[in-house]
C-alpha cells in the first residue's frame, strides 16, 4: 500500500472539498461554550460571511422570497430577510449544542411562556400536542421544553442519507444526540409505517407531550392523502395528521414558536392556549396554519424552509423550473445546510 | 362483526365505497385503504364497538391486512378476556 494510496483514500473518505466546513464543525462546540454573548455575536458574524460568500444560497433565497411572498417585501427588506436567515440559522446551531448536559447554557437565555397551558392539560390526563413548523429553533424548543421536565416526544424525520460517515459523525454527534438527549423518547420518524399515528396515541394516552411541525415537505409515498391548503400565497401540499390524531384522542393542540430577541442570544418561547379543534379535520388545521403563516409573514427570516428550494417545490409553493437555475449550489449543500 | 367492520371501513376510510367491493380477505394495507391515519381511526371505533382498548391492539401488519384477520384478533382478544 503505498502513500499515495493512503492519501487518496483518506482524500476520498474526508471528502476534503468540505474541509472548512468540517473545521466548523468542529470548533462549533468550543465556540458554543464561550459567553453567550460571544458565541452568538460569532454565529452572527458566521452568519453575515455566509450572507456575503454564499453567493448562490442568497440568491436563492432572495428568488424564494420574491417568488413565494410578491410584493410583501421591498428589496431592502428582503437583503435584510436574507441576512438575518443566515444568521437564525447560525445561532440556532449555537442552541443545539448549548443544550449539551442539562441544556442550562441555553435555557438560561430562554423566557418560557405559556408552560401553564401544558401543565392544564396534563392535569386533564390527555396529553397535548405541540405544533410548530421549520420556525427558528423549533428543534431546540422541543428539547427544552423536554429539559423543563415534561415528557416529550416529537414526530420528526432526521437526516438520513449522508455522502461521506464522516458528516453521520458530526450530524449525530452535534445535533441529533444534543437534542434527542432531553426528549422522552428517540424521534417517531414517519416514513410510511403503518403504525405511526398509533404510537402517537399511545403516547398521548400515557399523559405525555407530542411535538409536531405542521409544514414539512411531504413525501412522495404520501402525496395521495396530503391536502391543498392555502399557505403563503399559494396552495401547499400538506398532511393534517397531527390535528386528526388530536381530534380522535381528545387531546388539545398548542401552537408554540420562539423567537429572538435583538441581542440574538435571549429568545422567547411561547406556547399558545388550546387552539379551536372544532368541525371537520382541514377546518381545524386551516386554523393552526394560518397561525404558522402569520408568524412567517411576521419575520420570514425565522423560516428554514426558504432553502434548499426543492422544499419549497415540495411543498408546492414553488414550480420546478425554479431550482434548475440554483441545482448547481443545491448539489453542493443541500446535505449540509441543515446543519453546517 | 366483519359486517360492522366492512361497512365502517367503506363509510369513513373509503372516500367513495361504490368504487371499491370490499371482501373480508381484500388486503387493507397493500390496497392503501389503511394507512397510518386510517389505522387510528379505525382502532378506536373497534374501540368503541368491541370495546377492545386502542393500547391492547398487537401492531403487527399481520392482525390488521384484512377484514378476517381484524375480526380473528379480536374474537381471540375476547376470548382471552373471558379465560381470565
Amino acid at each position: 500500500l503505498s502513500i499515495h494510496h493512503l492519501v487518496k483514500s483518506v482524500t476520498k473518505f474526508l471528502d476534503l472539498r468540505h474541509a472548512h466546513l468540517y473545521l466548523i464543525a468542529l470548533m462549533r462546540p468550543l465556540i458554543a461554550f464561550l459567553p453567550a454573548p460571544l458565541a452568538y455575536g460569532v454565529a452572527c458574524l458566521r452568519g453575515d460571511w455566509r450572507y456575503r460568500l454564499d453567493t448562490y444560497a442568497r440568491e436563492g433565497i432572495m428568488c424564494a422570497l420574491t417568488d413565494v411572498l410578491g410584493d410583501q417585501l421591498n428589496p431592502a427588506e428582503r437583503a435584510r430577510v436574507t441576512r438575518n436567515y443566515f444568521r437564525l440559522r447560525s445561532c440556532e446551531a449555537v442552541d443545539m449544542v448549548r443544550l449539551a448536559g442539562r441544556g442550562r447554557a441555553l435555557a438560561r437565555l430562554v423566557e418560557i411562556r405559556g408552560l401553564e397551558h401544558i401543565e392544564a392539560a396534563l392535569a386533564a390526563g390527555k396529553g397535548a400536542i405541540l405544533c410548530s413548523a421549520h420556525f427558528g429553533s423549533f428543534d431546540s424548543c422541543f428539547s427544552l421544553i423536554g429539559a423543563h421536565g415534561f415528557p416529550i416526544t416529537v414526530i420528526g424525520r432526521w437526516p438520513y442519507k449522508f455522502g461521506r460517515p464522516i458528516e453521520r459523525f458530526f450530524f449525530q454527534l452535534l445535533i441529533r444526540k444534543p437534542v434527542e438527549h432531553h426528549r422522552h423518547r428517540p424521534n417517531i420518524q414517519p416514513r410510511g409505517q403503518f403504525d405511526t399515528a398509533v404510537q402517537a396515541a399511545a403516547i398521548l394516552r400515557q399523559n405525555e407531550l407530542i411535538g409536531i411541525c405542521l409544514d414539512p415537505p411531504v413525501l412522495a409515498a404520501d402525496r395521495r392523502r396530503a391536502v391543498p391548503m392555502d399557505f403563503l400565497n399559494g396552495q401547499a401540499l400538506l398532511l393534517p395528521g397531527a390535528i386528526m390524531i388530536a381530534q380522535l384522542t381528545g387531546t388539545p393542540v398548542m401552537m408554540t414558536f420562539m423567537r429572538r430577541e435583538a441581542d440574538w442570544r435571549h429568545q422567547v418561547l411561547e406556547i399558545s392556549p388550546p387552539m379551536p379543534l372544532d368541525g371537520d379535520t382541514v377546518t381545524a388545521f386551516r386554523c393552526c396554519l394560518a397561525v404558522v403563516e402569520a408568524a412567517i409573514r411576521q419575520d420570514p427570516s425565522y423560516w428554514s424552509l426558504w432553502y434548499p428550494l426543492s422544499n419549497l417545490v415540495k411543498l408546492g409553493l414553488l414550480p420546478e423550473k425554479t431550482i434548475k437555475a440554483h441545482d448547481k449550489f443545491e448539489a453542493i449543500t443541500d446535505k449540509w445546510s441543515e446543519w453546517e | 362483526m366483519e359486517s360492522v367492520i366492512i361497512t365502517y371501513i367503506g363509510r369513513e376510510l373509503i372516500g367513495e365505497p361504490e368504487q371499491l367491493l370490499l371482501k373480508n380477505d381484500t388486503p387493507l394495507l397493500e390496497s392503501g385503504i389503511l394507512d397510518s391515519l386510517s389505522l387510528l381511526k379505525l382502532l378506536v371505533f373497534l374501540e368503541e364497538e368491541f370495546k377492545v382498548p386502542v393500547d391492547e391492539f398487537e401492531l403487527i401488519p399481520e392482525n390488521f391486512n384484512t377484514v378476517n384477520a381484524i375480526c380473528a384478533y379480536i374474537r381471540s382478544w375476547q376470548a382471552s378476556r373471558v379465560s381470565q
